[in-house]
């Protein structure tokens, strides 16, 4: 019992810290209610990744989501990401291999898992600004291809992973009656491994490809809208820069009220 | 108690400050050296950071396309149907009436070719393809080595035979991929070398050793053994004589056959030995006897325990495979191939052949004294002894590539890589030509795997 007091306590506290970070707020919250926001979204994503030797290739995803958001006094919000994604690496290179190799194999399925974070940092007229931060990880299920053209038969096995975080400040302009346009500003990193075992007859070999991405800044535009009460969709348009492209990334979502 | 529970929430929300800003720290430390040591802000940049020159695997640009317009189409129509597709005019080649136009961002040139080849007024749109280097030596006798590349050409003096189209080892393409090391030393051990050939006497790293006479004088005074260094790793690219296999590796001479063409076993025994413990990576023994010595077998073990792949001719008597080259583990076995992909008659045989190379009608070096005053030092050669060398240069070049390979995994590696060329009366390895004519470039190369 008092164990579901103290983690009452630590619940309640997370609920009250905005509100105490930052004390302007605390005349405002006359609303007191937590509301559960299911949702699914969908991502694609266009990031160069840097892999070495001078070399870069693309990354090319599709992010399939089911997110599981708690919102707190509309202050804060934390949500569970869980999905699939289809993750392309093509003309990856794998050169300390005994034979190297490089992917023109498209898509890979995988596993998604994540969290986002976002909680209100200060308003004045008609907009809000709000911190948010998003992590996810991609990993893959193992895949073999046959080595083409050689005299015995022989494979290479593909197990690529990645993570992704993303952060920094969203200002919404919240004058409109039921349509929420935002910017957000945000750091951003993706870094990850690709494995890849060769295996013909008794030579083998094994490499893991460190991969990252190139451009850390991310600028992006997007706007939530209110169909209905119970229902809110979600579009949001990303563009980070590097040395050699722009990369983007483009999200559409669907966020369930209850 | 109560006490107790308020420190504990001052001490909860006093983590979360400190979390936020300690946030904000890390994205500073981050981003700061990100920006700093970016390349580009060197000011002197190593091309490829100092590693061979390797193809680059994209096929055309990624953001433009070529299109021609019908000479019928005016100029600021050209630019209104470009404005129409979001593209952008980037140059015109005025000769030919092409223009090079940047496609919008988010689109793909396939895409784009589609959607631009529909347009009337076009009438031609591709990609704006890349181009890469191909390496072609500018070697005096290259267009004689078929063996390096064949193009169905004569394969020497007019009204010779012609080879068949790339039955070769395809050693330009691999060429592309890895010229060699410096560091890799492929040691010959033969008759000697002559160390003043105009094509060798830049790759030879010392005068070696002579275990025939028995000093540090690998100087030839048969001709085999300076014919075999220079398939193997003659200067390449010097606008003379033949291109080597080997263009960048070192060539170390060891003297363990006279100039009769005999040699001792324990000459090369000894020879192996003194190769193995002089940093040799590579050995090439274009030769061989019909007896089987323990002693001889030591000598290759050693070697192979050491990581030294050694690349041994098969003999030319159409008879079981010599010895060193029998001793299939501990080295590899060749045979001879021609200029059509065929075996050749001449060529020993049994299960200990590994692989083929071009052995018949191969032009090489032989020595300045060879033919006399007023000649060029080169000459067409045929037999097992010119296979091997192939071989013994494509195993450096995949030393200097992966130095980290073991003996045993270059060795599978030359057999795996190579092409069946008899696999329509004999299937998979046989004892003609073992897996097959090598093929650097599928070592060499990466394979692409598709689904």
């Amino acid at each position: 019992m008092r164990y579901i007091k103290n983690l009452l306590a630590v619940v309640l506290i997370f609920a009250f810290a905005p509100g105490l970070l930052f004390p302007q707020y605390q005349e405002l919250s006359t609303e007191r209610s937590v509301k559960f926001k299911p949702g699914i979204g969908f991502e694609y994503l266009n990031r160069t990744l840097d892999w070495g030797e001078d070399n870069t290739s693309k990354l090319n995803s599709y992010l399939f989501t089911l997110n599981a958001e708690i919102e707190i006094q509309d202050r804060i919000s934390l949500s569970a990401i869980a999905g699939y994604s289809l993750s392309n690496f093509d003309k990856l290179l794998f050169r300390q291999l005994p034979f190297s190799i490089e992917l023109d194999t498209g898509n890979i399925g995988g596993y998604l898992f994540g969290s986002e974070l976002n909680f209100k940092i200060y308003n004045f007229n008609d907009f809000e600004i709000r911190a948010r931060g998003q992590f996810v990880y991609y990993i893959a299920t193992k895949k073999e291809w046959d080595i083409p053209g050689l005299s015995v038969s022989g494979n290479v096995t593909g197990k690529p992973n990645w993570w992704r975080i993303i952060a920094g400040p969203q200002i919404t302009y919240t004058g409109f009656d039921y349509f929420y346009p935002y910017i957000f500003i945000s750091y951003t990193d993706l870094k990850g491994t690709y494995s890849m075992e060769q295996s013909i007859e008794d030579l083998s070999g094994k490499e893991d490809k460190k991969i990252v991405s190139l451009g850390n800044i991310c600028a992006a535009i997007g706007t939530r809208y209110e169909l209905t009460d119970y229902l809110n969709i979600k579009a949001e348009m990303l563009l980070i820069p590097n040395d050699n492209s722009l990369d983007y990334s483009f999200i559409l979502g669907t966020i369930f009220s209850f | 108690m109560k006490s107790k529970k308020l420190l504990l929430y001052i001490c909860v929300i006093f983590s979360i400050v400190l979390s936020t800003g300690y946030t904000q720290t890390r994205l500073h430390k981050k981003l700061r050296p990100h920006y700093k040591t970016h390349p580009h802000h060197q000011i002197i940049r190593q091309l490829n950071r100092g590693l061979p020159l390797h193809k680059k695997s994209q096929k055309y640009a990624e953001d433009q396309i070529l299109v021609k317009f019908k000479p019928s189409v005016k100029s600021q129509s050209i630019e209104t149907t470009l404005a129409v597709y979001n593209s952008k005019l980037l140059k015109k080649i005025l000769v030919g009436n092409i223009f090079v136009v940047q496609i919008p961002a988010g689109t793909t040139v396939k895409e784009m070719v589609y959607i631009m080849s529909q347009n009337a007024d076009v009438e031609y749109v591709g990609p704006n393809f890349i181009a890469h280097i191909t390496v072609t030596p500018n070697d005096t006798f290259f267009d004689y080595q078929y063996a390096l590349y064949n193009s169905g050409q004569d394969i020497g003096v007019p009204g010779s035979p012609q080879g068949k189209n790339r039955a070769d080892i395809k050693a330009t393409a691999a060429w592309e991929e890895t010229k060699g090391a410096e560091e890799v030393i492929i040691a010959i051990i033969d008759t000697g070398v002559d160390l003043e050939h105009p094509d060798l006497v830049n790759k030879i790293i010392s005068s070696g050793r002579d275990f025939v006479n028995d000093d540090f004088d690998a100087t030839d005074d048969n001709s085999h053994g300076t014919f075999v260094a220079g398939i193997a790793a003659a200067e390449t690219n010097n606008n003379e004589g033949v291109s080597g296999v080997a263009w960048n590796c070192k060539i170390l001479p060891i003297k363990c056959i006279d100039d009769e063409g005999s040699g001792f076993y324990s000459w090369i025994i000894d020879g192996i030995y003194w190769a193995v413990d002089n940093n040799a990576s590579v050995i090439n023994l274009s030769i061989g006897g019909p007896e089987t010595d323990p002693g001889l077998e030591d000598a290759l073990k050693y070697a192979f325990d050491n990581n030294v792949v050694v690349v041994a001719a098969a003999g030319n008597e159409a008879e079981p495979v010599l010895y060193p080259a029998a001793y299939t583990e501990y080295c590899i076995a060749v045979a001879a191939s021609d200029y059509d992909d065929n075996q050749v008659s001449w060529s020993n045989y049994g299960p200990e052949i590994d692989v083929a190379a071009p052995g018949e009608r191969i032009v090489g070096c032989v020595p300045s004294w060879f033919w006399g005053a007023g000649s060029i030092p080169y000459a067409f050669g045929s037999g097992t002894s010119y296979s091997s060398p192939h071989v013994a240069g494509f195993a450096a070049l995949i030393k200097s590539s992966k130095d980290w390979l073991t003996a045993a995994e270059i060795m599978n590696i030359i057999c795996y890589s190579a092409d069946d060329v008899n696999s329509a009366e004999y299937p998979g390895k046989d004892d003609y030509i073992g897996y097959g004519r090598i093929n650097m470039e599928k070592a060499l190369v990466p394979i692409i795997i598709t689904n």
